[in-house]
């Protein structure tokens, strides 16, 4: 399996020094290692079709910033310089516009080209055409790490909980949020809790697509999309963010025995983030930065799942279960 | 609708089955029976029946039934399930406006129960937050009240947070 991964940050060296950690793991499983012929970062490639040392890319990338030496304009013509068979994609989420992510997901399903992804711009603004294109080119095309990091979700909907009738899935979907909305329920402001979470990295320096809620919302229309079925895209969510959660609202929650949390919920009807009132003790009353699901389903009844939401290795982790996936069906 | 019933019937073998198959004739659902022999009136036992009907149709046909099988209705008491739904409002906005809100939505949604806290204004946005907790009569209520405040609040400009 000739693996090119697209986005060389946090998460695309996570999954190369995953990658390297599994050796022995895939030559028990399979007898052969999945190579990686080609990456590419925002500027940058590096491709061998004998494939590319993981652990050297990684060191090179952290003391030069750079993946390779050559530097590139159109993604597409970098895809085309090398032969693979699974495009791991992982390069920065646009939620306007999908972004090199949507063109390089696009251009792999469209050569024949099995993917993987955890880019939630694509998923969110097209994932019905993706699905079809997938399907017209016989491509396996996952996306588990897009919602919920390391906690799994989408294939646990999907193949774990298969005959199940699912009802709604609601949950806790950005560790941001969460982080900011603990610390104000020991009585931190809102904006201290964003700067601390700033600092620890939790935050990114332009926090809006965490705080308006826009990231739990990609991550709600894929569910939506993936384990309802549903043709909804991200304009079609009903979004409310945290910005204007007040310290008196948060005490007035409190001293009811309650907590406020950012809820993404989808169901057949509903499709919505926004902050709501969580009785303390109940599961998604979770406080710090993990993520958060429950699936309610017919026969099982609550199906609750927790894990971490981000991360270099946790979101690696995903994308090697889906490339286990695939290469069991491949192989 | 859940309606608790005390009725007496004599003190003979199959009175107790005599007094329940009238509830599954008019298509109730029985959700319990205490069977009270130590209260004994004109010889006659008490039985204490909780059970649902569809309508106040279906509970008039019950009570003919019994009364032509010779039992005695003492007291019919119906029983309203309630679900309870909280909603925190934070925005600017004054008590009149919270007072109208809750008074508009009274008229169209079934609602036994309200009550409303507010703080005081935020000295530095001069916003306010209210606690709004409901008890309505059906999950159709609370969503309707859902819709009505969430649209209401949207106009107002209002931060609208509710329960799960």
């Amino acid at each position: 399996m000739r693996l090119f991964i697209c986005g060389f940050g946090t998460v695309g060296q996570g999954f190369a020094e995953v990658l390297e950690s599994r050796k022995a793991f895939f030559e028990q499983r399979y007898g052969t290692q999945p190579v990686i012929v080609g990456i590419m970062d925002s500027k940058t490639y590096a491709v061998d079709e004998k494939g590319l040392d993981p652990l050297a890319m990684v060191e090179r990338k952290g003391t030069t910033r750079k993946v390779g030496d050559r530097e590139y304009t159109d993604s597409v013509k970098v895809l085309d310089s090398v032969d693979y068979d699974l495009l791991v994609e992982v390069s920065p989420t646009d939620i306007k516009t999908g972004g090199v992510g949507l063109i390089n997901i696009t251009h792999a399903l469209e050569t024949g080209k099995d993917v993987i992804t955890v880019n939630k711009g694509p998923l969110a603004l097209k994932f019905q055409e993706l699905i079809a294109l997938a399907k017209a080119n016989r491509c396996k095309f996952r996306f588990e790490g897009s919602v919920g990091g390391a906690m799994p979700i989408i294939n646990l909907c999907r193949e774990n909980l298969m005959g199940e009738e699912i009802q709604s899935v609601r949950g806790i979907l950005n560790g941001t949020c969460n982080f900011i909305l603990s610390k104000m329920d020991k009585g931190q402001p809102f904006e201290q809790a964003l700067r601390e979470a700033q600092e620890m990295g939790y935050a990114e320096t332009d926090p809006t697509n965490d705080i308006e809620g826009y990231d739990t919302a990609c991550k709600v229309v894929i569910l939506a999309n993936s384990v309802f079925g549903r043709n909804v895209t991200f304009s079609d969510v009903k979004i409310t963010g945290i910005t204007s959660i007040t310290e008196e609202a948060i005490s007035m929650a409190a001293s009811r025995n309650m907590v406020i949390r950012l809820i993404g919920e989808v169901s057949e009807t509903a499709l919505e983030v926004s902050p709501r009132l969580i009785p303390k003790g109940h599961p998604l009353a979770l406080t710090g930065t993990l993520n958060i699901a429950q699936i309610t389903t017919d026969l099982a009844g609550p199906v609750t799942v927790s894990g971490r939401g981000a991360g270099r290795k946790e979101t690696a982790s995903a994308i090697l279960s889906d490339l286990i996936s695939i290469m069991d069906e491949r192989l | 609708m859940i309606v608790n019933a005390e009725l007496y019937v004599r003190d003979m073998p199959g009175q107790l089955v005599g007094s329940l198959d009238p509830i599954s004739l008019v298509d109730g659902n029985i959700l319990g029976v205490v069977h009270n022999r130590d209260k004994i009136v004109n010889h006659r036992i008490c039985i204490n029946i909780t059970f649902e009907v569809e309508d106040r149709d279906q509970l008039c046909r019950l009570k003919d039934i019994w009364q032509s099988k010779d039992i005695v209705i003492s007291s019919l008491n119906s029983v309203h399930q309630t679900y309870t739904m909280d909603y925190l409002l934070i925005g600017r906005f004054d008590s009149t406006f919270i007072e109208h809100l809750i008074g508009e939505a009274s008229k169209t949604i079934q609602m036994d129960a309200s009550d409303v806290r507010y703080t005081s204004k935020n000295d530095r946005n001069s916003t306010r937050t209210a606690m709004i907790s409901v008890k309505a009569h059906s999950t159709e209520d609370i969503d309707r009240l859902d819709s009505f405040l969430s649209s209401r609040c949207g106009e107002a400009g209002i931060t609208y947070v509710r329960g799960l």
